[in-house]
């Protein structure tokens, strides 16, 4: 594992540099809002942010997506184009909670015998440049959640704020190949990488938000008719907040598009929206918010748990942060560990 | 405001007890600061629950239509209008509904406050005497509170619910020298092209959550035209032209009803001013047809009557 | 795929008309058989009465690319079905005020009361339209597509 460190001033003319090779996706601060954008000539990118608004799995999940384009003829239907994937991306600025995202993200995305290409594809040609967090919010709790401020996961290179540098760590064979492109970079001394162990440290105390998932994934099997449910859905709106800026979420709908060339386009959808699970004869197995709200529940505590070993949230806080009527999962997640259920 | 929170909770465990209504809805602590949370309370054990504060700004009347049991809403001067409009709507009945109108100084905009900090977090925050005093990692501030209301607030003709079965403390007085279409003149006033310029920026930022409409308790349709397919009117993709039509026809939907609760561009989590927009459909409204929505149970809104003499300058 | 170049031809506005059936389609079918010369840009579909567009037949024509919408319906006291144009009107001026609010080019959404009788008033009606439209140039606002899908 190699060290560097770069000076905060010469960041900019790295990523520049970067730019001409890769095509490069960072924060970018629009007004009150930072949000992953591709880096052009009209922006920079921002990294005095604590999160972005919008979780960066839209780089590889784009919210509206064309799948391929077509035209009926007189006896048969013709794919006329195929979007193209762009050879060299790069994510810069990924807090290591949604670098994490990406590794549920792949599992879903793999899962089974039709992998998704349009995700994979795109996921493959990318290089992503974590920012630890010195700095967690009050509504992380990534700790919980198999994660960490400086954590690794999903990421092939590490940028760790020491101050008026950043300490780079190589994590992939990727992140190294990368940085052997950049032999002007210096090597890291041992105090930067001492103050950055401390800095790591500090920061996971830091997380004083815990929630109790262990013990929930395995109660929950008993728990789809409890009482419970009843209460925790009520205020919930059936919004897509939650959602939406769930780094994990990634539910999706394909629709056909019908202007001047018909497009065939996914987009997201949401678990919470009351048509999910309409069928075409009329009936909804999830009528309600209670089934819904389970749902997620179940889904990012249980199902996914046994599907894939894990839990389905990296305990990021958007959606506590941006619920409009403060329906906090944490306290949802607590309620249940503290159930009496046979 | 203790006195109201005190209050509030008497009226409430008064209604709940002698059987008045079911279930009361009303405001609980949230989990962070500023916050609060909808609270549903159905035992008198539980009442202790309620509060009221400024940071009381759910709008509480969007948790009473497709409800059978009664209820007692806690509701401010707008949530109090929201729940007349529902009833004139024919939602639920009025005697399903027991609206606790409280007085209503403003609510605070979180989002000015966060405008504020920058990238700083609120740890701790205490409203009291007109102030707000926020701490967090290396800071201890004291914003006075009446810069940092709701826009909608700071216009409200309506601080005293114009509707309620029993009023909470004493009537405050209305904001009268407030203009409250200010916003929406100033853009009347720019040309067309550059408010167009102006909302496509505004709108671009859409992530088509739904939360403005979720939050909004006049969207009640239990299929959403945007949810429609057979046949599909419009687009759920990010396409401009799907979010902007989108807004456009929101904001047709709620004309004549709209009171401009705020409810929308709070729990808008991209922060789009959706006030300017639904405020226009207001001021069309109160010019064409002299109609404010939700002062009075007997008048109907008015895309659903017409008048044989109605206004029709723009029909050649 | 094999394709054709043919001459750049000269833009021409596209205007989608919604007349009701009693007063104004009659209205322009006696244009029609007078001879009266108006221009040629209408796409006329009948409707039973105004009251009958919804005002999202006017914003999907937009999006659609129609460069403007024409409603026309009986005089207010007229109406076959008593009252619908009473409705409808009520219906247009909100949509419109709401749609010039938001930046559509006034003269894109046209309203008119024509009635049967009134076959030169539906000429000049459809001429002035066409007049205006044309200093507009073709529809861009609402049309679908123009933002390239997908961000980032």
């Amino acid at each position: 594992m190699k060290w560097k460190v770069i000076e905060k001033s010469k960041l900019p003319a790295l990523i520049a540099e970067l730019a001409s090779e890769y095509e490069i996706f960072a924060p970018v601060k629009e007004k009150s809002i930072v949000s992953f954008e591709r880096l052009s000539s009209g922006n920079e990118a921002y990294l005095g942010f604590r999160n972005t608004k919008k979780p960066p799995k839209e780089v590889f999940f784009p919210q509206t997506e064309v799948l391929f384009t077509y035209r009926i003829g007189e006896k048969d239907v013709e794919i006329v184009e195929s979007p193209a994937v762009k050879a060299k991306m790069m994510v810069l600025g990924v807090r290591p909670c949604d670098a994490r995202s990406f590794v549920l993200l792949d599992k879903f995305f793999s899962f089974g015998e039709h992998k998704d290409l349009y995700y994979l594809e795109k996921r493959k040609n990318t290089t992503v440049v974590g920012l630890a967090c010195n700095h967690p919010l009050s509504t992380c709790f990534c700790t919980s959640l198999e994660g960490g401020p400086f954590g690794k996961e999903g990421m092939d290179l590490l940028l760790q704020d020491i101050n008026d540098k950043y300490l780079i760590e190589t994590v992939t064979e990727r992140g190294e190949e990368l940085v052997k492109k950049f032999p002007w970079l210096k090597d890291a001394e041992k105090a930067d990488v001492e103050k950055a162990k401390m800095l790591s440290e500090d920061a996971e105390n830091a997380v004083k938000s815990k929630v109790s998932v262990k013990d929930v994934s395995e109660k929950l099997d008993r728990m789809f008719d409890d009482p419970l449910w009843d209460q925790i859905y009520q205020k919930c709106l059936g919004c897509g907040v939650c959602t939406f800026l769930c780094p994990a979420c990634c539910c999706f709908d394909i629709l056909d598009e019908e202007t001047e060339e018909r497009k065939r386009v996914r987009i997201w959808d949401s678990c919470q929206f009351s048509c999910f699970t309409l069928q075409g004869s009329g009936h909804n197995p999830r009528p309600s918010g209670k089934e819904r709200m389970r749902q997620r529940i179940m889904h990012k505590f249980n199902y996914f748990v046994k599907n894939h070993g894990e839990s389905f949230c990296v305990g990021c806080g958007r959606c506590v942060q941006e619920c409009p009527v403060n329906l906090d999962i944490r306290e949802v997640v607590g309620a249940i560990s503290t159930r009496q259920v046979e | 405001m203790e006195n109201l929170e005190n209050s509030i909770r008497e009226v409430a465990e008064k209604l709940l007890s002698e059987k008045k209504v079911d279930l009361i809805i009303g405001y609980e602590r949230g989990t962070l600061p500023l916050r609060t949370t909808p609270c549903f309370v159905d035992k008198v054990e539980d009442i202790q629950k309620l509060v009221w504060n400024a940071s009381c700004d759910a709008n509480l009347s969007k948790y009473v239509v497709g409800r059978k049991e009664k209820v007692g809403v806690v509701a401010k001067g707008c949530d109090a209008r929201l729940i007349a409009v529902c009833v004139i709507e024919k939602q639920f009945p009025r005697e399903n509904v027991v609206i606790i109108g409280v007085p209503c100084l403003g609510v605070i905009d979180r989002k000015k406050i966060e405008m504020e900090l920058g990238d700083r977090e609120v740890l701790e925050a205490i409203v009291e005497d007109e102030q707000i005093k926020v701490k967090g990692e290396g800071f201890d501030l004291v914003f006075p509170k009446n810069d940092f209301l709701c826009d909608s607030c700071l216009t409200c003709k309506h601080r005293n619910p114009p509707i309620y079965d029993v009023f909470v403390g004493e009537k405050v007085p209305e904001i009268t020298e407030a203009n409250e279409f200010a916003e929406v003149s100033s853009l009347e006033s720019k040309s067309a092209e550059e408010r167009w310029e102006h909302f496509k920026e505004e709108l671009s930022k859409c992530i088509r959550c739904y939360a403005c409409r979720n939050v909004c308790p006049l969207c009640y349709c239990k299929i959403c035209f945007v949810d429609q397919t057979m046949p599909a009117w419009f687009g759920k993709t990010n396409d401009l032209a799907d979010t902007m039509i989108y807004h456009i026809v929101r904001a047709f939907h709620v004309a004549g009803r709209c009171v401009d609760c705020g409810a929308c561009s709070r729990a808008c989590p991209m922060d789009i001013n959706l006030r300017e927009l639904m405020k226009k459909t207001e001021k069309i409204m109160k010019e064409r047809y002299g109609y404010e929505a939700g002062v009075s149970l007997e008048k109907v809104p008015p895309l659903g009557e017409f008048k044989m003499d109605d206004p029709q300058e723009f029909i050649k | 795929m094999i394709k054709v170049k043919t001459a750049e031809k000269e833009w021409n506005p596209k205007i989608l008309a919604f007349l009701c059936n009693w007063c104004s389609y009659a209205g322009a079918d006696l244009a029609g058989i007078s001879r009266m010369q108006y221009p040629p840009n209408i796409r006329v579909v009948r409707v039973p009465c105004s009251g009958r567009v919804n005002p999202y037949f006017i914003i999907k024509a937009l999006q659609r690319g129609w460069d403007a919408v024409l409603v026309s319906g009986c005089h207010p006291g007229d109406c076959h079905y008593i009252s619908g144009n009473l409705v409808a009107r009520r219906r247009f001026a909100v949509l419109k005020d709401l749609l010039e609010y938001l930046g559509i080019e006034p003269g894109r959404v046209n309203f008119s009361w024509v009635s049967a009788a009134e076959g030169e008033k539906f000429a000049n009606v459809v001429k002035d339209v066409v007049q205006k439209v044309k200093a507009l140039g073709p529809t861009k606002r609402l049309v679908k597509g123009v933002v390239p899908y997908g961000k980032p």
